[in-house]
């Protein structure tokens, strides 16, 4: 890949921290989906953030992205909350009527993580243990 | 040297005591020249000029008479070389050489403009070489015709246009393959919008290879406008282009709330990807409306498969791929306007509009 880098996939604790930095057409959004399931599985992940804050647009396709990523990384044993979509995007949204069905969302980086610390709870000491060598 | 002693005793005598001076003349030469092959050059015509003279030479003095043959060479080279360098510039000869095949297309293209200017029509033709050959005025024109400056200025921009579909269907040697082609191409060099949308010219080049060709001459020609872009459609990337091209025209308007253009962009997001996916590529034209109201009209076309059942299409959660079946009812519930043309086998156009905010 050349360029900037489109998204990033940091692990914080116990949690991975995806964000999209820029505008991602169809084959790019389903890449990352498989890059962020796949992290999910090798960094141990109990939690995941994806930050859409730089994203101007959440089509149906995006949506339906995001709620996949969702699903999967429940069925992985980890819970996902989407945090800054802007208010415009929202009301687009509602507009659309896309249905975001299970998704956790959060406000901000902030929220979203303590959204991620109630829904799994402190056991931080037994990840890390775990995770340690990653 | 025992060499010199024989010079001038024979032929073979003088060449050998030469030949004797071989190392010694490349070293003179070789030190002042760094270029191998010029220093070669010059040693050999130091030996030249030595050999010539090795019969009037002393005998004894023939060395000495090499080193100063071979630093005079040197310095001659270097003054030969001083003037050619200030006296380059002369020698480049700026005009650029004729084509071997220059005469030739001069040829074709006197042959495509006389075949072009053959299919007007006689009135067409002769007010043509009139204006443009003889440089009458549109005024003593109208006078001989019984007619009006400007509605000779009419028939004359007319008339190019037409010529210049011919020109470039006499230049290519080829026939449009359907009698809609001339109409299109003819509107498209025109310059004519109203009657471009009458013949659907838009959806024509994408369904005729021949005019999609043709018409790339009389589009460049066209004047850049600021109020209409035109996205190419051919795969994922061209969705978020499209979207982003979209936000940006309207967003110059100055009319639309951040919101408004978010469902713009969205419900482009949502045709575009419609065309991605079923059609392979298409055109997305996002233009600018003074008329009725202010607005920005969509128009999203493609010569892919069509929808055989628009009004289910057109219904929620009616999908034919694996998506959420947002994509036309989605982007119908975004825009004011919404229109959906499609007919099976032949494509797809979806016209959609959004009309500022009444201030």
């Amino acid at each position: 890949m050349t360029g900037p880098r489109l998204v990033s996939i940091l692990r914080q604790g116990p949690y991975l921290i995806a964000s999209i930095h820029t505008a991602l057409d169809d084959s790019q959004m389903t890449a990352f989906q498989h890059d962020l399931v796949d992290r999910i599985g090798r960094d141990r992940a109990r939690g995941v953030v994806i930050d859409v804050a730089a994203l101007d647009v959440l089509d149906s396709f995006a949506t339906r992205t995001l709620r996949t990523i969702g699903e999967v990384a429940r069925l992985r044993g980890a819970v996902t909350v989407v945090v800054g979509i802007q208010p415009e995007v929202a009301f687009t949204m509602v507009a659309l009527g896309m249905d975001t069905g299970s998704l956790h969302t959060a406000l901000d980086l902030e929220e979203g993580l303590a959204l991620l610390d109630r829904a799994v709870g402190p056991r931080r000491p037994v990840t890390a243990l775990r995770g340690g060598a990653a | 040297m025992e060499a010199t002693g024989c010079v001038g005793r024979s032929a073979a005598g003088a060449s050998d005591a030469v030949a004797a001076l071989i190392p010694m003349v490349r070293r003179i030469v070789g030190a002042r020249v760094a270029d191998v092959t010029t220093a070669e050059d010059l040693v050999q015509e130091t030996l030249a000029r030595v050999l010539a003279a090795s019969g009037r030479v002393e005998p004894g003095m023939l060395e000495p008479y090499a080193i100063a043959t071979a630093r005079n060479v040197v310095a001659t080279a270097w003054r030969e070389e001083d003037r050619q360098r200030r006296n380059r510039h002369r020698v480049v000869d700026l005009t650029a050489p004729d084509l071997p095949e220059g005469g030739l297309l001069a040829e074709e293209e006197r042959s495509a403009v006389a075949a072009a200017l053959a299919r007007l029509s006689e009135r067409d033709r002769e007010a043509l070489v009139a204006h443009e050959v003889s440089g009458r005025d549109t005024r003593s024109l109208a006078t001989d015709l019984g007619s009006t400056a400007g509605a000779v200025a009419a028939q004359l921009h007319r008339a190019r246009a037409r010529l210049r579909v011919e020109y470039l269907l006499a230049r290519d040697r080829t026939e449009p393959p359907t009698d809609r082609c001339r109409p299109v191409l003819f509107a498209l060099s025109s310059g004519d919008r109203r009657r471009q949308r009458e013949v659907d010219a838009g959806r024509h080049l994408l369904e005729c290879d021949v005019c999609a060709a043709l018409s790339q001459p009389l589009l460049e020609r066209a004047p850049q406008r600021d109020d209409e872009v035109r996205i190419p459609i051919d795969g994922d990337a061209d969705v978020v282009a499209a979207r982003q091209a979209a936000r940006e025209l309207a967003g110059r308007l100055g009319c639309f709330s951040p919101t408004d253009l978010t469902l713009i962009a969205t419900a482009v997001s949502e045709v575009t990807r419609n065309i991605v996916k079923f059609a392979g590529s298409g055109e997305v034209v996002v233009e600018v409306l003074e008329q009725p109201r202010r607005g920005v009209q969509v128009t999203a076309r493609d010569a892919g498969p069509g929808i055989p059942d628009v009004e289910r299409a057109l219904q929620d959660g009616y999908s034919t791929y694996a998506g959420l079946g947002l994509g036309l009812p989605g982007a119908r519930r975004l825009m004011d306007e919404f229109a959906i043309a499609s007919e099976v086998g032949r494509g797809t156009t979806v016209t959609m509009t959004r009309w500022c905010a009444d201030r």
